[in-house]
């Protein structure tokens, strides 16, 4: 077993601008969905390459196709001027083709070093994996990224910015040429985010191509050699650097001129208050939390990863029980003991993560939006017979008005993308007379055109009288949005915005200025 | 098979894909095609004794009290827990049903539908254990499963209880009405019931919901535990009533008569998870699969194949459920 090369010494191509991988006329059908309609795209050594597209428009399918988990229709991908076929996981790695997706795939019961090597081949001394000087051949390529933390520490310790450090070193030791990024910085905080982008430049410039796959058009502004986006399973366009706008791309993708932004009132702050919180605490996450929630008020909670804002929703969830605190509903008590008595007050919540906590993957469309409303889709109490006719009409209705795209109401949730998913999320609970509905990230990992989609529900749901939290880690979500945004930091509300003071400058200012007094004192 | 491959193959098509193709139908029609295979083959083999209206009749006798208790394992299955308790529960509560009518003296409908209720009492407590306190629903179930063997032994000190058995409790299983065993219409009740249970109730979506994402049902307000407990209730009243079903049957109350359907339900229940979805368990699916095994060993009893054969074809027909079922759920598009 050779030692590991140093990334830098791979092969270059013959010419400075030939493609290391081209891809041809690629077409990949899902059932009845064309999710590719012959694509075409090539990717340069040395290149940030960015693809942009509305979810469904087909990035993850491309993804998938390269990555040899599944096989084309139609269309070929040539490598190095090669045609090749990428049969499976295995061939990609070993043509340099590596993934690093949205979902971190690490073992947490194993270290940093155990990980990195997951699956490649080890040296190995007596017959035994030679662990030290593993860790000497892999430390230089790890300083590369960044890994400043020891090559033995548990993965259950590290953030997930140290995870995505990982997956990178990974891709490196197995001496990547093309490393696609699905997501990368969708939970990554701004700091943790301009570390990333200056590791994708290093790599970039070592002559590694990325293809850098994000639905945040700033970032792709700022870091990418070129840009292709994708519509419908077709590319509609591909600009070089200096040709780049943002409305280009928005344009692009969204099919049309951009959505415009929303404009909040402050009028609803003037009306009664539903829902109060008083010094909700459940500890270490959540100190001392308080807040008035008004009638048909869009309430924001804006700061950093790990701010306590997913732990205070869960407790308004009944998910878990505060230590200390008060709630108040509707002028009563309010102390759910469980998502259940939480629901039957009135309560909804779409969860941070849709696919594990949101949705049931394997099953239809109409047996998740009907799931928060069994009660009512039954014949009568004696006879607890379900309406199925009225439960896939109703679901029908839900995808009309929430233009979930999808072939029927009766196909598995788990088919449709990203944004569709959140949809019917956000549909299994109009399916009930709410009075606060809760949002937990509700465009992460959502194009532009669905992002905007879901905006105008949220408004539009609150015009009819339903008040609602949204969180949300992207400080330029929630301006536009919401009526007032809270910026909790550290277990505590740390600042109250409203109307033209709540700026995206200003949440950011607040998420991070508790964090530095507290640093400082 | 040659054709089922072409037209699975479409010409634009890879032609490396064609492996890949034949295996996902092979596991959602795989099992349909090997019970009509199967009755086929011993129609020719036995063109005398097996394709006869009364052999066929005798057929779904000798699987009706299979399908019932493989009926209630599937709903446990649904929820996403395994019950290793049945066949000795189906033993134990055949016992004491003959001897709460030989014993106590209680009339054969009272000692039923109490024996019915002991049933759904050990779900109860099988579901308790391995919600609220969180104990592996395999350990679990296999802890209750041996403890209920000695309370067998304890009740009925390990001999048959036969003498004095009711004829009116022999006749439920041994009867026919319009020329159907009761034993038949029995199951298809329990069938239907179980099916319109599962998929047309708002407890039977639960059920669904729960066994495909715990989180998420939670997050959906499903009483997730409730739920646990409900299904393995109604997986111990099944195996309740087949229980009393073969008491019935042999006439009295005998203390291991029901353990070899523990390993036939599970056979049945994945053979059922690769019959026309894609390795997900359905009631209607768990049908076809317990028909599978009985008329297997249907064959094997006409052509007077040795005891032993009867193990292997057990034994096998579970190892290739189970892998026609993970088939099914690796190449479902999901």
């Amino acid at each position: 077993m050779p030692a590991l090369e140093q990334t830098s010494a791979r092969p270059q191509p013959a010419a400075p601008d030939a493609p290391f991988i081209e891809v041809r006329g690629l077409a990949k059908h899902f059932g009845g969905v064309q999710a590719l309609a012959g694509v075409d795209i090539d990717i340069r050594a040395g290149e940030v390459h960015g693809l942009v597209g509305a979810n469904g428009a087909g990035k993850s399918t491309l993804i998938k196709l390269l990555a040899g988990l599944q096989q084309p229709d139609a269309g070929t991908i040539v490598i190095d001027g090669k045609p090749t076929v990428v049969e499976t996981p295995e061939r990609a790695t070993s043509l340099g083709l590596s993934f690093i997706h949205q979902e971190l795939h690490l073992v947490p019961q194993l270290n940093v070093l155990e990980n990195i090597m997951l699956g490649a081949p080890k040296p190995t001394r007596f017959g035994m994996v030679d662990w030290r000087r593993l860790a000497a051949e892999v430390k230089p390529i790890a300083a590369k990224v960044g890994i400043a933390f020891p090559l033995d520490r548990e993965i259950a310790r590290l953030s997930t910015a140290e995870k995505w450090l990982i997956s990178i070193c990974r891709a490196l030791v197995r001496k990547c040429r093309l490393m696609v990024m699905d997501e990368p910085t969708a939970s990554l905080s701004a700091a943790e985010a301009e570390r990333l982008f200056q590791i994708v430049r290093d790599l970039a410039a070592s002559g590694i191509a990325v293809l850098y796959v994000s639905h945040r058009l700033d970032e792709i502004l700022d870091l990418c050699d070129r840009v292709t986006a994708f519509r419908d399973g077709r590319r509609v366009l591909q600009l070089e650097r200096g040709d780049l706008t943002r409305r280009a791309l928005v344009e692009s993708i969204v099919g049309g001129a951009a959505p415009e932004a929303l404009t909040a009132s402050d009028t609803v702050l003037k009306r009664d208050v539903i829902f109060r919180v008083q010094g909700l605490r459940r500890l270490p996450m959540v100190k001392n939390v308080g807040f008035d929630l008004h009638r048909g008020e869009v309430l924001g909670l804006a700061g950093l990863v790990g701010a306590g804002r997913s732990e205070t929703v869960r407790m308004i969830f009944g998910a878990d029980r505060p230590h200390g605190g008060t709630m108040t509903l509707d002028g009563a008590a309010f102390a759910p003991r469980s998502p259940v008595e939480a629901m039957q007050a009135g309560i909804g919540l779409v969860p941070e993560e849709r696919r594990s906590e949101g949705l049931i993957l394997e099953k239809s469309v109409a047996f998740n939006i009907g799931l928060t409303n069994l009660k009512a889709l039954e014949l009568s109490p004696l006879l607890p017979l379900l309406k199925m006719g009225r439960r896939t009409s109703q679901a029908e209705s839900l995808v009309k008005r929430l233009l979930v795209k999808t072939p029927s109401t009766a196909i598995p949730v788990g088919r449709l993308s990203g944004g569709n998913q959140q949809k019917v999320a956000l549909a299994k609970w109009l399916a009930r007379e709410l009075k606060i509905l809760i949002l937990d990230e509700p465009s992460r990992g959502v194009d532009v055109g669905a992002r905007a989609e879901i905006h105008r529900i949220i408004r539009d749901l609150a015009e009819h009288g339903l008040s609602t939290i949204v969180i949300s880690s992207d400080a330029e979500e929630l301006p536009g949005l919401c009526d007032r945004v809270l910026v909790m930091s550290e277990g505590v509300v740390a600042a109250e915005l409203k109307g033209t003071g709540a700026t995206r400058e200003a949440i950011l200012h607040a998420s991070y200025a508790h964090s530095e007094t507290r640093k400082s004192a | 098979m040659a054709e089922t491959i072409k037209t699975e193959t479409a010409p634009e098509r890879p032609p490396h894909s064609l492996r890949l193709s034949v295996l996902p139908f092979l596991a959602k029609y795989g099992t349909i095609i090997g019970l009509l295979l199967m009755i086929v083959v011993f129609s020719f083999l036995a063109p005398v004794a097996f394709p006869t209206v009364s052999n066929f009749v005798n057929v779904l006798n000798q699987a009706s009290l299979g399908m019932i208790i493989a009926g209630g394992l599937t709903v446990a299955v649904i929820v996403g827990e395994l019950d290793l308790s049945i066949g000795f529960s189906a033993s134990f509560l055949g016992v004491l049903v003959t001897g709460l009518m030989v014993w106590v003296g209680l009339p054969v409908p009272v000692a039923i539908l109490a024996v019915i209720l002991v049933g759904a009492l050990i779900g109860f407590v099988n579901g308790i254990i391995v919600t609220k306190i969180g104990v592996n629903s395999v350990i679990a179930t296999l802890g209750t499963g041996t403890i209920i063997v000695g309370l067998n032994f304890a009740y009925s000190s390990g001999a048959p209880i036969a003498m004095g058995v009711p004829d009116s409790f022999v006749d439920i299983a041994l009867g026919r009405s319009w020329g159907i065993p009761h034993n038949v219409l029995i199951m298809v009740v329990v069938i239907a019931l179980l099916w319109i249970v599962v998929e047309r109730t708002s407890i039977g979506q639960s059920i669904q919901a729960v066994g495909g994402n715990p989180v998420a049902s939670r997050l959906s307000g499903i009483p997730v535990h409730r739920v646990k407990i409900i299904a393995f209730m109604i997986c111990g009243a099944c195996a309740a009533l087949t229980g009393i079903l073969l008491a019935s049957s042999l006439g009295s109350g005998t203390t291991s008569a029901a353990d070899g359907y523990l390993l036939s339900a599970f056979a049945a229940v994945f053979l059922g998870s690769a019959t026309l979805r894609d390795g997900e368990f359905h009631i209607l699916g768990t049908v076809f699969g317990a028909l599978i095994i009985a008329v297997g060993f249907n064959g094997l009893a006409i052509f007077g194949a040795p005891t032993f054969y009867q193990y292997v074809f057990q034994g096998g027909i579970l190892i290739v459920a189970v892998g026609l079922s993970s088939l099914g759920r690796l190449y479902s598009t999901t």
